[in-house]
């Protein structure tokens, strides 16, 4: 309690001073950037939650703060910049892979980054950590995401050169990164796209190939599975995975005049087994992105099939440390929408490849937008959105059984946007969701589907230039999974500096005691009991100047999946108090 | 922790002002074709706002200054640059609501590897920027709440 208010003080001091604070630093003939993010929880044992179960008071021994914070410090000066970052976890928030990684280490970690870059016209260098991906990044990826606490750049070194932007060569080398220590396999690569229309000299559209390779060392990769009868089972079938791993891609792109195509192939060569259940020495992928737009109307499209493409960063860590999202060479996300209603997100597909090896399916957007183009400050924004996923055929190597495929997920999403002018407008959303329950159990030849309808009413009211209100209702009702949900949300902005608002979600199903929703209590004395509700109330306010961004809120957090860039995290139930800071300059 | 932020606030109080100016950092501009972001500066003064397909305050956002665009544009000379930190996986569909939202008076870029919004340290969206005319960065905020698109506008006539 004493860190977070002592940090409660320190936001709002730095909040005060930010209004004399000037915002840019000169250094010599270059410039200094800075830019913070801290996100700071302080959990409050819920006596309710405890009671029903939901909130396990041994899960959070460790302390009751926790802070995930970066902090980045750039120079740059012409062509040339330097930079550090710091990445604490102090200790690190309950639920991210980090909180669980901590759990068997030391409880607070900080882990630095650094780099030293030239970039010319045509040609660049940089040296440190590295941020890149090969076309789609079905073969390799570095990035950080901060919503899920994890960061797979490679330490090492990059260098491009560009020929007349017909030709465009990439290589690199480095250590990835996991979590909060750096691996001691290597990984290299290199990447090569021609533009042939720039070749041909056209100049009305746009046509490209590109191909990749990439490859990751790892000494004594070969696993061996303990199972039931004791014995180590060998699952090595296609030949010797030696310790070289070595992925291929090849793409093609085509754009003319708003239809665009982007095709991608990928291969894994050689891997070893990290899943006793199949083999995945071998894989694949291929993706197929469709484009069409014309004026305000616009098709987009993507058909993807993977199998046993999931590439680990280190594959005798594999199941180690949570979810594992951070041990990922490669990036196959889910393609789904990702919604921002909470109840559209109570159940967010996770992919059916984890439990099968494989996925098949595609999704569809179309956006309309209905307008007089002179007339601003009134239209109608349409959009709709529809997504498949199916498993594919596969062999059981651990129950020696086959499977057929078989759906997955199925979800039609619908939203129109109405301006009516320029103090009213209004958002109404509906979504349907069907979801194979059984899917986790691999060896379950039956499928079990839940269904669930999802309506939203969104309205945003103008009071003048500077007041306005939002509210938003939800409801979400579901036959076969956990009965009925309600959530609303009512928001109130003084723009441009502050931001109030409550919500609150609750579970209408009384007859049912839900593991997430409402439960039951008997008093001893009378022996009769009383059903309760259980509410998922938050409350909240964010201040904002100029390079400055202070948000603080309080309320009771459901458990469940939290999803960024089409990866997810399971977040625990917990009740407390959040205070988030940005600063940057 | 109590130490950074210490150091934080000195460095805060310490320094003098000036102006940042924008990187240069290779992005995709609407029809996929490479776009260095040094291409922007060209005498307009600019707002430049990071959004990505999630974020429904960023959609708000882009779609109110949409709204204002030719009213400011009686006033001065300017323009929008509407940046999508999409990766891979959405960027098709980033693309499609560009063109779907009627954002064609917008300067509409992509930045799927994330190289923009690292040099710009942003770290959260919607964040936005208000440029003038030499690529100096005058002005930035992040989040939206409906109405802060005023001060954005007032900046802009400052320059």
């Amino acid at each position: 309690m004493k860190k977070f208010l002592l940090l409660l003080g320190v936001a709002l001091c730095v909040t005060l001073g930010a209004n004399e604070a000037s915002a840019q630093i000169k250094a010599g003939k270059g410039q200094v950037s800075i830019a913070l993010e801290s996100n700071n929880i302080y959990y409050v044992r819920d006596k309710k939650m405890v009671e029903i179960g939901l909130e396990k008071p041994t899960e959070r021994t460790r302390g009751e703060f926790g802070s995930n914070d970066y902090l980045k410090v750039d120079y740059t000066q012409g062509r040339f910049s330097a930079g550090v970052q710091v990445d604490g976890y102090l200790p690190g928030l309950y639920g991210f892979d980090i909180y669980t990684k901590q759990i068997h280490q030391s409880k607070l970690t900080a882990f630095f980054s650094k780099y030293v870059q030239w970039e010319d016209e045509n040609w660049g260098v940089r040296l440190g950590d590295i941020y890149d991906q090969f076309g789609n990044g079905l073969i390799f990826r570095s990035y950080e995401d901060r919503a899920l606490a994890f960061n797979n750049s490679l330490a090492g070194a990059r260098a491009f050169y560009n020929f007349n932007n017909m030709v465009n060569v990439k290589v690199l080398a480095g250590l990835p990164r996991l979590y909060d220590s750096r691996l001691k396999n290597p990984v290299w690569g290199a990447d090569l796209s021609l533009s042939i229309s720039d070749m041909a000299g056209w100049s009305d559209g746009l046509i490209s190939i590109e191909g990749s390779y990439v490859g990751r060392y790892q000494k004594d990769a070969h696993i061996k599975f303990p199972v039931i009868e004791g014995e180590d089972l060998e699952v090595s079938p296609q030949g010797i995975p030696g310790d070289v791993l070595n992925m291929v891609s090849g793409r093609a792109n085509f754009e003319y005049k708003g239809f665009s195509f982007r095709g991608e192939y990928v291969a894994k060569l050689n891997d070893d087994v990290y899943n006793p259940a199949f083999d995945s020495s071998k894989g694949n992928v291929i993706n197929i992105d469709l484009g069409y737009s014309y004026k305000r109307f616009s098709v987009s499209a993507t058909f993807r099939r993977q199998e046993n493409m999931t590439v680990f960063s280190d594959i005798r860590q594999v199941g180690a440390i949570g979810t594992g999202n951070g041990n990922a060479l490669n990036y196959i996300p889910l393609l789904t929408r990702q919604h921002t209603y909470s109840l559209a997100n109570l159940n967010p597909y996770m992919g059916a490849s984890t439990h099968t090896g494989g996925e098949i399916g595609g999704q569809i957007d179309v956006y309309y937008s209905l307008r007089n183009p002179k007339v601003r400050g009134k239209y109608w924004n349409f959009h709709a959105n529809f997504s498949m996923f199916n498993t594919i055929d596969h062999y059981n190597k651990l129950y020696n059984t086959q499977a057929e495929g078989r759906n997955a997920w199925i979800d039609f999403n619908f939203d129109v946007e109405r301006q009516w002018n320029k103090s009213l407008k209004t958002t109404f959303f509906y979504s349907f969701q069907r979801w194979d329950q059984a899917l986790a159990k691999i060896d379950d030849p039956h499928s079990h589907y839940c269904r669930s309808h999802i309506f939203v009413a969104d309205v945003t009211y103008k009071i003048n230039k500077k007041h306005s209100l939002r509210f938003e209702a939800q409801y979400l009702t579901s036959e076969d999974y956990e009965g009925d949900w309600v959530a609303a949300t009512v928001e109130y902005n003084f723009a441009p500096k502050f931001s109030f608002y409550v919500s609150d979600m609750w579970n209408c199903e009384k007859m049912r005691d839900g593991i997430y929703g409402n439960y039951y209590i008997t008093n001893p004395d009378t022996q009769e009991g009383d059903h309760h509700l259980l509410h998922y109330y938050q409350v909240g306010a964010s201040f904002t100047h100029d390079f400055l961004r202070v948000q603080l809120s309080y309320g009771r957090n459901r458990a469940g999946y939290v999803c960024s860039g089409g990866s997810c995290r399971y977040q625990p139930a917990y009740t407390g108090a959040n205070l988030a800071f940005t600063l940057s300059f | 922790m109590k130490k950074l932020l210490v150091l934080m606030l000195g460095l805060m109080i310490g320094f003098s002002a000036s102006a940042q100016s924008l990187p240069n950092v290779k992005v995709e501009a609407q029809d996929g074709s490479t776009f260095s972001t040094s291409e922007l500066v060209d005498g307009t003064p600019m707002i430049i706002s990071f959004w990505m397909t999630t974020c429904k305050p960023c959609i708000a956002e882009l779609n109110t200054i949409n709204d204002y665009l030719y009213e400011w544009l009686e006033e001065v000379d300017m323009k929008v640059v509407a940046v999508s930190v999409d990766d891979s996986r959405t960027l098709t569909r980033a693309r499609g609501m560009a063109q779907g939202q009627g954002w064609d008076d917008f300067v509409c870029l992509y930045d799927k590897n994330q190289d923009f919004k690292r040099a710009m340290n942003v770290t959260s969206t919607p964040w936005v920027f208000v440029v003038d005319g030499e690529g100096n960065i005058v002005y930035s905020h992040s989040g939206y709440t409906p109405g802060s698109e005023q001060e954005l506008f007032e900046k802009i006539k400052q320059l």
